[in-house]
């Protein structure tokens, strides 16, 4: 099974993320990076699947892992390589450079040219939360898709994945290629099966870590680097940001003497009844 | 906010902005190595000690390993964290790729673990234990022996300990019994009884190795007649393991690091518990002294880690907890302050944040001077690293573990009615803290060792590296535009000390080594304090430098050069004291009598 993982690396939340003057963009000097939660997620779905769930682990498969970025991503990528993907491919390009069209126009022609059978990808990124690059991505390819994956099965030629809606469970079977996009629960024990892996075996919870070893094996590792130009034609954006603002900041709030004071205020200050 | 265990930002500022850590690849034996890969495993080590070991933590300190029809029976939890442990590489970390180590600079791996420690230090505590004895091994150990037993405590298939004391024989290894029997066979029977041997016994590996101090049949008597052996619990016979004559006579009901067993061993009850020599007959106790180093720096680690956690529990709650207001604000209308706004809790937080941040600076500079006295290209060059190394390493060991339990009780305090409740973390820590200054040499010991020996060893050369150490940060912080004062009462400090040491080393070379010896514990504090302001002013270095650069971070810097601030002013002026107390032969404590107690 060959699987290919993109990944973005986001502004740490913890980060006090500030506008610029300018109000076009968030100021991103001086921030901390991580790798985009969910992708993490997409990552350790991946090598769940390409592995047989014995000790020590056999990989069975390949995880290919793809940034578009600048040059300061590959530290993202040498990261998942060492937590155990097999190769990395970054698209140089500006941030700025970049909407979820433009990503996903990218990931379709590198799609197209390493042929995966499955894309597993975070179900959206958390500094933009757009959720549209994995859409707009199976769309492109014309593949069957399953958004906000919560556990997936491997199965003869496709995938069972089962997602969490409101009142209760949706099951979605796919076949390859496909595209998947996954939520947090995806790194429980129990989400994850390749057919080599064991009904009975339960992955460790959340994502692995990288082994030591397999921190310098990572520098040995194939990452390759292809131009924005090499993957996509045409550099318009479809995606403008106009403007940024903080939210405002929350008043001071009041005491009320009694109950009818609060309805009061709900009725006719709040409006919300 | 979730307790980070120790800051990631300060480690940062540590490795990049005070130690330059990336020189160190330019080494031969790091040139592998890059920023990339020591974020790396710091990343691995953080993330791990996060998700997986904190919350181990406080379950395996309520439910202790027990004996059970003879066997040890750690907390189900160790089940499922020590493989996964093992399987990060953690154990051979900072071993050479030969032995399948990753050969990660000690000034990382002191970082790395510290994570692990403050997480859980009785988790790690298995891990520490099996490098250091595999790494006896390593050095000393046959061809034969690291194959059988190195190479499986490497990769985490068995584990190890070191088995020193014994019940008439605490820190005076000089009267070590357990006795020898050489055989036709090549290995020894030894027969002997061992206490306090932690991780002596547990249920998670199929075997457990025993770097164990005994004396040959016929060895002289006292230190010299010491040798080291190899006692595995259960031995190898036609690939086969069989039982090999140890048993676990007990488990002490310990007060802290309540998830490593430490236990009562007895090896040669039925006459056929086999040993095997390792390194040299009646050399022993030389080849312990060489790891000496590393385990007494990791120890520190354990103390300072200790404190951190404890410390960063301890902010989050006086961020919190509101409780009264401001002297010149009575209006009980108005609604109460976080405690973090009574300046005597700042007063406590400071305190703690000084010492934690200067123990885990301290150590990192340890670590430094370690990897450079190994592989700096220079005779020259490592031989100074060495001899920084060895001065530094009791003051090392010594000041986590005395002022790391003085910030554990000030954490507590903090938490004030709640903080003596088993309901909120600090006092287990308080707890765990308290061995640091009694294993590994206690702090009395540490303190013969530092004047009886290192700052005396080839006629003061650590104390004068010190002393041009000391004297270059003044020098560069004075240019970074650190207040002018603070160098100098540093450098007063250091002056201070040499005069005292000149004093009591003439002592000692006329022949009054109690006299010399009489305050050997005041002048270690004195020691600590000089010392642990040196870490100070050269994080004060960096911070204006920082604040400079990135004024956007001032909270930061900030903080560095408040706490560098404190720890010279309040620290410093003790000095003088201490100083007079050592030259002044005050001898109550020398005549008081056992009777007049």
């Amino acid at each position: 099974m060959k699987i290919l993982v993109p990944l973005k690396r986001v502004a740490d939340p913890d980060n006090a993320n500030k506008v610029k003057p300018t109000a076009d963009k968030v100021d991103t000097s001086g921030l901390e990076w991580k790798i985009n939660p969910f992708d993490e997620y997409a990552l350790e779905s991946a090598l769940r699947l390409t592995e047989d769930g014995k000790a020590p682990k056999k990989r069975l498969g390949e995880v290919i892992v793809v940034t578009v970025g600048p040059k300061e991503t590959e530290t993202t990528l040498r990261s998942a390589l060492a937590t155990g993907a097999d190769r990395a491919i970054r698209v140089d390009a500006e941030d700025d450079a970049l909407d979820g069209r433009m990503v996903a126009k990218a990931l379709q022609s590198i799609v197209e040219a390493e042929k995966p059978d499955i894309v597993l990808m975070g179900k959206q990124a958390v500094d933009g939360d757009t959720n549209q690059v994995g859409q707009i991505l199976a769309e492109r390819l014309d593949y069957p898709m399953a958004t906000f994956a919560a556990t997936i099965q491997e199965e003869d030629g496709g995938v069972l994945v089962s997602r969490e809606v409101d009142g209760g469970v949706c099951w979605l079977r796919l076949k390859n290629p496909c595209v998947v996009t996954v939520d947090l629960r995806i790194v429980a024990p129990e989400s994850v099966y390749s057919l080599k892996t064991d009904k009975s075996f339960k992955h460790n919870d959340g994502v692995r870590f990288a082994a030591l070893p397999a921190i310098m094996k990572a520098k040995k590792k194939p990452l390759d680097v292809k131009t924005l130009g090499d993957v996509a034609a045409g550099t318009e954006l479809t995606a403008k940001y106009s403007k940024f603002e903080p939210p405002p900041q929350r008043a001071a709030g009041v005491k009320v003497a009694d109950v009818a004071e609060l309805v009061q205020k709900l009725a006719t200050e709040a409006k919300v009844i | 906010m979730p307790n980070p265990l120790i800051d990631d930002r300060f480690v940062d500022f540590l490795l990049y902005e005070v130690l330059h850590a990336e020189r160190l690849c330019e080494l031969d034996h790091f040139s592998e190595h890059s920023r990339e890969t020591f974020d790396m495993a710091m990343a691995t080590s953080r993330g791990f000690a996060r998700d997986v070991l904190y919350p181990a933590y406080k379950p395996m300190d309520e439910a202790a390993a027990h004996l059970d029809n003879g066997c040890v029976r750690v907390h189900p939890l160790m089940h499922e964290i020590f493989p996964r442990m093992v399987e990060l590489g953690i154990v051979n970390g900072t071993r050479p790729e030969s032995v399948g180590g990753l050969q990660l600079p000690m000034t990382i791996a002191t970082l790395t673990g510290g994570y692990l420690m403050a997480g859980n230090l009785s988790a790690f505590g298995y891990l520490g234990l099996t490098a250091g004895a595999a790494r006896l091994i390593e050095s000393f150990g046959s061809d034969e022996l690291k194959r059988t037993y190195m190479d499986r405590m490497y990769a985490g298939e068995w584990t190890g300990t070191m088995a020193l004391t014994e019940p008439q024989a605490g820190s005076s290894l000089t009267d070590v019994k357990t006795s020898a029997t050489p055989t036709m066979d090549g290995h020894y029977l030894i027969k002997g009884s061992k206490v306090f041997i932690s991780g002596g016994d547990q249920d998670l590996t199929d075997n457990i190795v025993h770097l164990t101090l005994g004396r040959i049949d016929g060895a002289p008597a006292g230190i010299k007649g010491v040798s080291l052996f190899a006692i595995p619990k259960n031995r190898l016979e036609n690939s086969k393991l069989v039982p090999n004559d140890c048993s676990t006579v007990g488990v002490f009901h310990k007060i802290g690091w309540r998830g490593l067993p430490s236990i009562a061993l007895n090896f040669g009850e039925e006459g056929d518990c086999h040993g095997w020599l390792v390194g040299e007959p009646h050399r022993g106790i030389r080849h312990m002294f060489q790891m000496m180093n590393e385990a007494r720096l990791m120890v520190g680690m354990n103390g300072a880690a200790t404190a951190s956690v404890a410390y960063h529990e301890a902010v989050d709650y006086a961020q919190n907890r509101p409780q009264g207001r401001g002297f010149t604000d009575r209006d009980p209308s108005t609604p109460q302050i976080p405690i973090i706004k009574h300046a005597d809790v700042r007063r406590m937080l400071l305190r703690q944040k000084a010492i934690v941040e200067g123990a885990i600076a301290l150590l990192a500079a340890a670590g430094m001077y370690f990897d450079i006295s190994e592989h700096a290209p220079s005779e020259e060059e490592r031989h100074r690293a060495w001899l920084l190394l060895e001065l530094l390493t009791p003051i090392a060991k010594s000041f986590p573990a005395e002022k790391g339990f003085e910030a554990n009780a000030l954490a507590v305090q903090v938490h004030g009615g709640y903080g003596y409740t088993s309901e909120y973390m600090p006092e287990s820590w308080l707890r765990d803290q308290k061995l640091n200054s009694i294993h590994e040499g206690t702090t009395g010991m540490q303190s013969m060792d530092l004047l009886g020996r290192k700052v005396v060893q080839e006629g003061g050369a650590a104390l004068r590296a010190l002393a041009e150490e000391i004297t270059e940060t003044s020098r560069r912080a004075r240019e970074a535009g650190v207040p002018e004062e603070l160098g100098s009462k540093l450098e007063g400090g250091m002056t201070a000390i040499g005069a005292v040491t000149m004093h009591l080393g003439e002592l000692g070379m006329n022949g009054d080594i109690d006299g010399m010896m009489l305050h050997s514990v005041d002048y270690l504090e004195m020691f600590m304090a000089v010392v642990v302001g040196w870490q100070w002013l050269q994080m004060a270095t960096a911070a204006k430098k920082g604040l400079e650069k990135h004024p956007e971070k001032a909270d930061f810097y900030e903080g560095k050069l408040c706490a560098a601030q404190y720890w010279i002013n309040t620290e410093i002026p003790r000095v003088g004291a201490l100083a007079a107390l050592c030259r002044s032969g005050e001898d109550s404590y020398a005549r008081m009598q056992p009777d007049w107690f």
